[in-house]
């Protein structure tokens, strides 16, 4: 009842969004349809495929556990619960679930967001969940002390891995050439959004070259209008702000120097630093950038206070719900014309091998590691059909429920051409230099801590990488 | 007399100032009450001081069908109560003992009690959850009232002290004279005289355990029948996004049942405070 | 006396209970805390002896260094602030001249009530860039707007103000408390020997709440080297952890580095400091203590 509500309440915001102003009831009754008919259609298809399963491999012990003795399994699972994004998902999940596993309920344990503190006192003092949302950090850190169940076996026979887009099969295995996280989320991609109506009102031509940008951050400080507003309490905001200019230097970013591929004081690097510390110096960024949050930024930029946002590509759907045609992303401004056309190809983001991860130590575990597949599976196709999200990390066979944002479109038309990407700060695989890159590009962001310090902190970080 | 006149308009701009700390002290309520009735929008760039209007009461609506406010609200104060219960109950005796009775290593075992002030949560939250383990507590209410109980004894301990320390000996040598044993000593005589520092200590603790998230988080965290109201915030946190409307609200509902009752005990707190003066004198 | 007042049982049942329940949830935890700081450990798997590999890399790490500035100047302006007003507006309210005493004396109690996440909110909102604050200058026409909380060498000072501001009225409290335990007669005789309000107060009541102080000035110097959510919800410890703690370092190594080792180390670099404080303290109020039952016995006699 309740997803029914929240799909409701979500179609009817888009198709409101695209009829503006039309009378609203005669839309409630259409969305409402859709969304049930499309919700009923999936949930007929999966019990099929749930029951041939069954009958197909007849693991007899699950069988036993499943039917025969009638109770209902509970399983625990630690997920995100808050907003639209995470909330539209689950619920779904939920609903089919019930379809084909009708004996299997969810206990809902919402996740804190403390830096994974919870997960690993869970983990330390015996209580993990069933299934958790695992981070790259999580996988690493739960698989030394054999507390994420390796998933392989279960990838294979529930047919996740031949339905996992090929782009996207570095994010099931993980380092050691295991699974442990059924991944829901794709290749992901860092974008720069901006106001094509402020930029028009104030004569400016989106920046090519980092000239350009200046000139649009005298420009838009001398109308009173934030030129980008950034998030920088949060690291990795921060950390894709410098990304963005990296990339433009030194094609494999940050994510080169997580694999110590790259060092700091190369001058790809410390170009880019300079250069940040310019931009910032010339007032890119809002003064309190670095005790600014997501909401603040985000209601600047879409209330029309900044001209510019950095953000992934699942910002998308809500930059497109509140500015409509004036929002676009541009492709990274660089030093010169010639490295702007040449970086077209390369984007900041990225995926991570994070995903549904299963407690080995669990009562149920080999149902669970089923229904972490299963849940992973409709995420997906939740996203693509109500969040207008394409850049999952399976083939759904589903179509969303309206068109495609025309920022969407821009993007799958890029992707073919995109030779390199980095990766996010939750899919960096050494944890100090995690918080190194993240606490030391805030203190750039801050104008307080010049580039030369920069790169020497980073050196120093880097060194103790192999601690 | 003249002296009295001379000091009068420094004594009106002090007076004043009084008041005007007592406004800032009352602000963030009537912020926190405007603040749950707005939306992000409204909060961080259209109107983040004024009244909220229109009144966003679906914060208010989301916050109560998101989790259970009532379950959540009777599991804060049963904890809460038993955290409050035993924590003056074990301070108040192990103070008395360590302050004015008579025996080796008082010091010392007031001081070793004394380091529980300085322990921060986060550091030893893993090694609390595994004792509570042991002794099977998980699932229960225990689970959180002992280790908030350990939280708050220190500190406990050292205000009662403080409070002991200046009570004259005489008394207890009269009482035993009078025969009175050393237990109708403390019950009678000596713990109705420390009632003012039981009485803001009672406040303090359970404002404490009232407000506690970090440990409720991962002890009851999973158990939705044990979910205090700290935990509802969590409903309106996303991966990037949150809900401060929600949040707000939220806050509302957890902070007003305690500012209430503390409003209309204040009276009786004070009167508390007086019967412990007036006893001594 | 001596032997009524050296009841083994009494002693005995008065101590066991709270000695049993510290023991168990609080002093087996920190001698782990402390045992863990030796070694490689990452919170799940089995820890790595390295013996003081750790605390020697503590020692060189510039954070190490930021967090005890902080700490100190943390400590100092919150007890300042605290004891400054709670004393000024104790004295207040517990003169029954005062018009409207008991209608301050919830106020002033008021953010204390408030959870630590409202208080930094509501601050967070008023010293935001566009917040209440910089809006107050700027209509006044003067220039003194900042960026309160994104300086590197200030924010920490804007950050302790917060704190004091929200436990003045936990100190406050206590020293009510106190006065009202003290019988009025000490302080309405030396009004009525020609003393003026507040140097009846200065000479009497605040001497006699010796204890009380050197409570308040413990619960304000320890809160400030424990320092932590002010700092989680104001600035996340930014800009690049100059307002970060020990205790902040510990919650990152340990959480966002999965370096428990090296955080509780961190910890117990704390809490070793907390302690010489307290020792500290105990040992500057010594003396003042004898005198206290000096002058107590004497005016005693006196009378």
């Amino acid at each position: 009842m309740k997803k029914k509500l929240v799909s409701t309440m979500m179609s009817l915001t888009m198709v409101a969004g695209l009829l503006a102003g039309c009378g609203s009831s005669t839309t409630t009754d259409v969305a409402t349809d859709s969304t049930t008919e499309v919700a009923e259609e999936v949930a007929e298809e999966k019990v099929e495929e749930a029951a041939e399963e069954t009958t197909e491999e007849a693991t007899e012990e699950k069988a036993e556990e499943t039917t025969d003795s009638g109770d209902k399994v509970t399983i625990s699972i630690y997920t995100q619960y808050a907003d639209d994004d995470t909330k539209v998902p689950y619920d779904y999940a939920v609903e089919q679930l019930a379809e084909a596993y009708p004996n299997v309920e969810l206990n809902l344990i919402v996740q804190a967001q403390d830096d994974g503190q919870t997960l690993k006192t869970l983990a330390a003092t015996g209580q993990l969940p069933d299934i958790f949302q695992a981070s790259t950090d999580v996988i690493n850190t739960f698989r030394e002390s054999n507390q994420i169940m390796v998933l392989n076996d279960v990838a294979e026979s529930t047919g996740f891995l031949d339905k996992l887009y090929d782009a996207n099969k570095d994010l099931a295995y993980s380092d050691d050439g295991n699974i442990y996280a059924f991944p829901f989320s794709g290749q992901e991609y860092v974008l720069w959004y901006y106001n094509k109506q402020l930029f028009e009102d104030n004569g400016l031509e989106v920046p090519k070259t980092y000239d350009d940008l200046k000139n649009c951050i005298d420009t838009f400080t001398a109308a009173g209008i934030t030129p980008l507003a950034l998030f920088g309490q949060e690291g990795w905001n921060t950390a894709a702000a410098y990304d963005v200019i990296a990339t433009r230097y030194a094609e494999g970013g940050i994510k080169d120097l997580d694999l110590q591929k790259a060092n700091i004081t190369d001058q790809g690097y410390v170009d880019a630093a300079k250069t940040m510390e310019e931009l910032v110096a010339a007032g890119l960024y809002q003064k309190d950038a670095t005790t600014t949050n997501y909401d603040q930024a985000s209601e600047m930029f879409l209330s029309g206070n900044a001209a510019m946002f950095i953000n992934g590509q699942w910002y998308i759907e809500d930059a497109t719900k509140a500015l409509g045609d004036n929002v676009d992303w541009m492709f990274y401004p660089a030093a010169d014309e010639a490295s702007y056309e040449a970086g077209k190809s390369v984007f900041s983001g990225g995926g991570s091998s994070s995903g549904f991860a299963v407690n080995p130590d669990s009562e149920n575990a080999e149902l669970a590691a089923e229904v972490a597949e299963f849940i992973t599976e409709k995420y997906c196709e939740a996203k693509v059909m109500y969040r207008h999200n394409p850049l999952v990390a399976i083939n759904t066979g589903k179509e969303p429920e309206s068109e495609y944002p025309a920022m969407m479109k821009k993007l799958s038309d890029t992707l073919p051409s995109v030779t390199g990407t980095t990766k996010f700060t939750w899919g960096l695989t050494n944890s100090t230099f995690n918080d190194g890159i993240q606490s030391e590009t805030q203190g750039l962001v801050s104008g307080q801590f010049t580039a030369d310090e920069f790169i020497s902190d980073m050196t120093d970080i880097m060194e103790d990488m192999n601690d | 007399m003249l002296e009295g006149r001379k000091r009068s308009i420094a004594h009106y701009i002090f007076v004043a100032f009084c008041w005007i700390y007592a406004a800032f002290s009352l602000y963030p309520l009537i912020w926190m009450l405007f603040y749950s009735f707005k939306n992000n929008q409204e909060i961080f760039v259209t109107n983040p001081f004024g009244f909220p209007w229109p009144l966003h009461l679906e914060n208010y609506v989301t916050a109560w069908t998101k989790y259970d406010v009532p379950l959540y609200f009777m599991n804060s104060l049963i904890v809460s109560i038993g955290t409050v219960a035993i924590t003056i109950a074990a301070a108040l005796l192990f103070s008395y003992a360590t302050s004015r009775m008579i025996w080796r290593g008082k010091t010392f075992t007031r001081l070793f009690l004394g380091l529980g002030m300085f322990i921060p949560v986060q550091a030893i939250m893993i090694p609390v959850v595994k004792v509570v383990q042991k002794f099977n507590m998980m699932g229960t209410r225990w689970s959180l009232i002992f280790p908030y109980v350990a939280i708050n004894l220190a500190f406990a301990c050292m205000v009662y002290y403080g409070f002991f320390k200046g009570i004259p000996i005489e008394l207890e040598e009269a009482a035993c004279m009078d025969g009175a044993n050393i237990f109708q000593t403390f019950f009678l005589i000596i713990e109705p005289l420390v009632r003012p520092a039981t009485v803001t200590l009672v406040i303090y603790i359970f404002l404490n355990a009232w407000n506690e998230f970090i440990l409720a988080n991962v002890v009851v965290g999973s158990i939705a029948k044990l979910k205090t109201l700290p935990l509802g915030v969590l409903f309106f946190q996303g991966e990037f996004t949150t809900d401060w409307g929600g949040m707000g609200a939220t806050m509302v509902i957890a902070s007003f049942p305690a500012i209430i009752v503390y409003t209309l005990f204040s009276e009786q707190v004070e009167s508390a405070m007086t019967i412990g003066g007036a006893v001594k004198g | 006396m001596k032997k009524y007042m050296g009841n083994k049982l009494a002693i005995l049942l008065f101590v066991a209970p709270a000695l049993a329940i510290f023991i168990l949830f609080d002093f087996i935890p920190i001698v782990q805390v402390f045992g863990y700081s030796f070694t490689n450990w990452n919170g799940l798997t089995m820890p790595d002896f390295t013996g003081l590999k750790n605390y020697i890399k503590l020692f060189g790490d510039k954070v190490f260094v930021t967090s005890n500035r902080n700490q100190l100047i943390f400590a100092i302006i919150i007890t300042v602030y605290q004891m400054f007003f709670a004393t000024i507006f104790a004295i207040t309210i517990s003169d029954k001249k005062m018009k409207g005493r008991k209608f301050l004396r919830v106020a002033y109690f008021i953010p204390v009530i408030l959870s630590v996440t409202v208080v930094c909110q509501l601050w967070g909102s008023i010293l935001d860039g566009n917040g209440l604050l910089n809006k107050f200058f700027e209509v006044s026409g003067s220039d003194f707007k900042q960026n309160w909380l994104g300086d590197r060498y200030k924010a920490i000072y804007v950050i302790s103000f917060v704190n004091a501001w929200q436990w003045m009225g936990y100190q406050f409290a206590l020293i009510v408390a106190g006065i009202k335990s003290i019988p009025s007669d000490y302080y309405e005789a030396a009004v009525i020997d020609g003393c003026s309000n507040v140097k009846a107060h200065m000479k009497i009541t605040i001497p006699l709440l010796a204890e009380t102080y050197k409570f308040c000035l413990i619960i304000s110097l320890t809160g400030g080297i424990k320092a932590f959510t002010e700092m989680n919800i104001l600035t996340g410890g930014g800009p690049n952890k100059s307002t970060f703690t020990l205790t902040y370092m510990m919650y990152n190594a340990a959480f966002k580095k999965s370096d428990y080792g090296y955080g509780l180390a961190a910890a117990s670099i704390m809490v070793l400091e907390c302690m010489m404080v307290m020792l500290l303290i105990n040992f500057i109020f010594r003396d003042k203590d004898q005198g206290k039952e000096e002058e107590k016995s004497r005016r005693k006699r006196n009378a």
